[in-house]
């Protein structure tokens, strides 16, 4: 089975593409202006950031980045469209042949370029009386897309790329998190030999399952001895079955032409002096590598927060590693909404003693935990050191003791009198101290009586 | 220099030339006598108080939310906006006979065309003194009407005026430039609408303009140009050179230029192209004609709206310009076009390696009558566009002159200078202005 995608996303930019009317959301036509509604005597000017931010991705997807670019018109007919051409990018996208690695398989990536959204069309009033009202403020609205090989092997692969690259340029552009749901994808899928492409799956679930009707599909037809047919279907979301679309315009039919307006674009040298954050993924890869974490705590840990995953780095230069994950995963994980708001360099300093108190065995598991809570909230206090801690320990088992003198008696033949000793002690000491602790002073204080 | 023609008189002149399709009305406005001059802009050029249609029926009723930025410019250097101009539509054509209004007359005699694309600013030029006309060269546009009307018409190198508020025909050749009777005005003004503008891109990355006098020495006449040329144009075209030649001392030099032959398909091919895509917008719907049956399928409504509305020569262009960009003709076509169009302009440079400018006659024939152009094939008429399609082709500043008079009808030559080079087309527009006899036609009282 093959699949490859054809992805838009959004571009996080203030303003639209080519002019400088807002991208927010808003009343419908109201983020319009004579550019976007393409107005005889209006012209496109470029929105530099939508560029930086299409090159950023292009380098990020390691594609050989054209030194040279330009825009072209993509011109057909539709009353979404105010030019009835799209500007988008054709011979010259920004970048080429570069790759994506997914899990450790690596997932061709041909193509790179950006382009402007279209208008909405939304469809009201009763059936058979329905009108057709269109929407603008998506007009001109930067989109990059990004055209994969057909490598991956299964739907859920192609989900999970399409969410792991949602998680990698969110981070590296600052996609906006509702774009998950609006990420749009065309997808190429071929069980046999002949392939059917489903056009404008929203979203990751609609993707995955639009993929698994046409497996199955295109599985049932070929074991009756039918043939699949080269189709566009589109995907109903309502009954979760792909359907065949209106025929459209063959890629060639689109009559492309250079866009004059814009000129050319040299961008090899600013492309070139593009420096790439680090990425959670690729973080989170080298977390595992580094620190020795496996790669399942390693995402959670940096797909958790980013800042998670800094003071992780942070507390291993000082603890080793796998003590820190479960301190990390656990009590630091469960208070990490109030963490985070007050993370700084003291606070770092307290959990990090906390810890290195739990693991020495200064204070117990609990203390520890208790303790990260307190210091989330805002609190000073760090476990007291062992002396004090001791004390209460020692105090509490001889309270006991002086209380049942039988039960020392008792302990001197039946080792397992001493269970009562450390039951009480544990209630009494509401868990501040490891059982083990607890067993062993018991022992030592039992051995002190005669 | 100060606002000169009353209402009245406009109207009057307009009665008869059919200059332009709407006019200023002054009684209705507030008075401002800050105005020190009078200008034109052709109908494909956006103003906020006029409707801008460029001679399309498919634009009536557009009133454009914003000013074109030339004409901005031009206010603010204290003009007056007298009103739009007549032109083909969407600037097809060389007569200004292709128009869905009304047809300018030529000041010299009104049974003869005013060339076109930009005949209502040539004629606007011509007939009301003291005025500057904003015109577009596409392929020829302000040459044509220029020589045929006998004004000068300067096309600025491309990139030079900015295009905001202009509505497209080929966007990779469109220049917005200036005609008038003096060179004077053309000098002063020039500088006034050049420069920089964020709103078009293809404006910023120009050289700062710069008008200084100088001598100009050198010209190239391509032995090309005389093909085809009706023997009364080469005549007094002669005649000019001579002029210049005796009281100027300018040398003329001979070379050849074989590439100019190809500049003609190339050009109908990228303009047509570029318009192809650019008219696509008129569907009938946001803007222009107001929505009919839209009860239809999206379809038949636009192809409705175009039918009725498109001129023949516009539906002429957007059928060439949409099968040269076809899978199969892209290659052969478009591609090949956008090649051709470098090999001129490095031909272009190796001559003006050894010449100041570049010297032709600007049209090989003078003004024709109208029933002449009735009987003309769409070849024909192209093929009048050929000494003023090269140098808007390949970008490079041009400037038409009137050289002479047959009979009553004047002659244009036109210069051709190196890409940014206007102050050499001023500084010998101006030269020549000095000896030359300029005829202005004859007004009623």
């Amino acid at each position: 089975m093959k699949i490859g995608l054809e992805m838009h996303f959004q571009l996080p930019t203030k303003s639209k593409l080519f002019c400088s009317c807002s991208t927010e959301g808003a009343e419908p036509n109201t983020h319009i202006c004579p550019t976007c509604l393409g107005f005889p005597g209006s012209r496109p000017a470029l929105n530099r950031k939508a560029l930086e931010y299409g090159l950023m991705i292009t380098k990020f997807l390691n594609c050989e980045i054209n030194e040279r670019i330009w825009f072209s018109r993509k011109t057909y007919f539709y009353p979404d469209l105010p030019k009835n051409f799209q500007i988008t990018m054709y011979e010259s996208p920004l970048g080429e042949h570069g790759y994506y690695d997914l899990n450790g398989k690596r997932i061709g990536i041909w193509r790179v370029h950006i382009e402007e959204d279209p208008g909405r069309i939304k469809r009201v009033g009763k059936s058979g009386d329905e009108v057709s009202l269109i929407d603008y403020n998506r007009s001109g609205v930067p989109l990059v897309e990004i055209v994969s090989a057909p490598d991956m092997s299964s739907p859920a692969e192609a989900r999970d790329f399409v969410a792991e690259l949602l998680v990698e340029l969110r981070h590296l552009v600052g996609l906006s998190a509702s774009d998950e749901q609006v990420a749009r994808c065309d997808a190429n899928i071929s069980v046999g030999e002949e392939r059917v492409e489903v056009k404008n799956i929203l979203g990751l679930k609609n993707l995955e399952r639009a993929l698994n009707y046409e497996v199955s599909r295109q599985t049932k037809m070929l074991a009756a001895g039918k043939e699949i047919i080269r189709e566009t279907r589109a995907f109903d979301e309502e009954r979760k079955v792909t359907m065949p679309a209106r025929k459209k315009e063959m890629e060639e039919e689109y009559g492309y032409i250079g866009e004059p307006d814009l000129g050319e674009y040299n961008v090899g040298e600013f492309t070139n002096g593009l420096v790439l954050p680090e990425t959670p993924i690729k973080r989170a890869a080298r977390l595992q590598r580094q620190y020795g974490i496996n790669a399942v705590t390693a995402k959670q840990i940096v797909i958790t927060s980013w800042g998670m995953a800094d003071l992780f780095e942070h507390l291993c230069e000082k603890i080793e590693p796998d003590k820190v994950v479960p301190k990390l995963l656990g009590p630091i994980t469960s208070n990490w909404t109030a963490i985070e708001q007050r993370l700084d360099d003291n606070m770092r300093a307290q959990i990090c003693r906390v810890i290195e108190n739990d693991i020495n065995g200064t204070i117990t598991d609990s203390e520890a935990r208790r303790a990260i809570a307190t210091i989330a909230e805002g609190g000073n206090h760090v476990a007291e050191e062992r002396t004090v801690v001791a004390d209460e320990l020692v105090i509490s088992i001889n309270e006991f003791l002086d209380a049942h003198p039988e039960t020392i008696k008792d302990a001197k033949s039946n080792p397992k009198a001493a269970n009562s000793v450390i039951g009480h002690v544990m209630k009494a000491t509401k868990g501040k101290f490891q059982s083990k602790e607890i067993v062993e002073a018991v022992k030592k204080e039992l051995e002190k009586r005669p | 220099m100060s606002v000169s023609i009353d209402d009245a008189r406009l109207r009057a002149i307009n009665d008869k030339y059919r200059i332009f399709n709407q006019l200023i009305d002054r009684e209705s406005m507030e008075a401002d006598d800050s105005s020190s001059f009078t200008f034109s802009a052709k109908d494909n050029l956006c103003t906020r108080e006029f409707q801008a249609r460029a001679g399309s029926k498919i634009l009536e009723g557009y009133r454009p939310p914003f000013d074109a930025t030339p004409v901005r410019k031009l206010r603010e250097a204290g003009g007056l906006l007298l009103g739009k101009t007549n032109m083909d539509e969407f600037g097809f054509g060389t007569f200004s006979t292709n128009s869905g209004f009304d047809i300018p007359l030529n000041p010299f005699d009104t049974g003869r065309a005013c060339g076109g694309s930009s005949g209502g600013a040539a004629a606007a030029a011509a007939l009301i003194e003291g005025h500057v006309a904003l015109g577009v060269s596409t392929g020829g546009s302000i040459s044509a009407p220029a020589s045929f009307c006998g004004v000068f018409g300067l096309t600025p190198t491309y990139g030079r005026v900015s295009r905001y508020g202009l509505i497209d025909y080929g966007n990779s050749l469109d220049k917005v430039g200036l005609l008038s009777r003096s060179m004077g005005d053309i000098k002063m003004f020039l500088p006034v609408i050049s420069g920089s503008d964020p709103k078009d891109p293809t404006s910023c990355t120009q050289p700062r303009i710069q008008i200084s006098q100088r001598k100009i020495k050198r010209l190239a006449l391509p032995k090309e140009a005389l093909a085809n040329i009706s023997p009364e144009v080469e005549s007094t075209f002669r005649y000019a050179l001579e002029k210049m030649s005796l009281e100027l001392g300018i040398a003329v030099h001979e070379v050849s230029m074989p590439s100019l032959r190809f500049a003609m398909p190339a050009y109908y091919i990228l303009a047509t192209t570029e318009a192809s895509t650019n008219l696509a917008r008129y569907c009938g719907m946001r803007f222009g004609v107001p929505e009919k049956d839209v009860s239809q399928h999206f379809n038949d409504f636009f192809s409705g709206v175009r039918s009725e509305c498109f001129g023949q020569e516009a539906k002429r262009r957007i059928l060439l310009g949409t099968f040269c960009r076809m899978v199969g003709f892209r290659d052969k076509y478009y591609l090949k076009s956008l090649a051709v169009r470098q090999l001129i302009t490095k031909e272009y440079r190796s001559v003006f390696d050894e010449h100041d400018l570049i010297v032709t006659p600007t049209m090989p024939f003078v003004a024709p009558k109208f029933d002449e152009i009735a009987k003309m094939r769409p070849l024909e008429m192209y093929s009048a566009d050929f000494l003023t399609i090269p140098p808007n082709l390949t970008g490079l500043p041009h400037l038409s002159a009137p050289c002479g008079y047959v009979g009553p009808m004047p002659v244009g030559m036109q210069f051709v200078a190196p890409h940014w080079d206007e102050s050499g087309l001023i500084s010998m527009g101006e030269e020549w202005e000095r000896v030359f006899q300029l005829k202005t036609p004859e007004v009623m009282q």
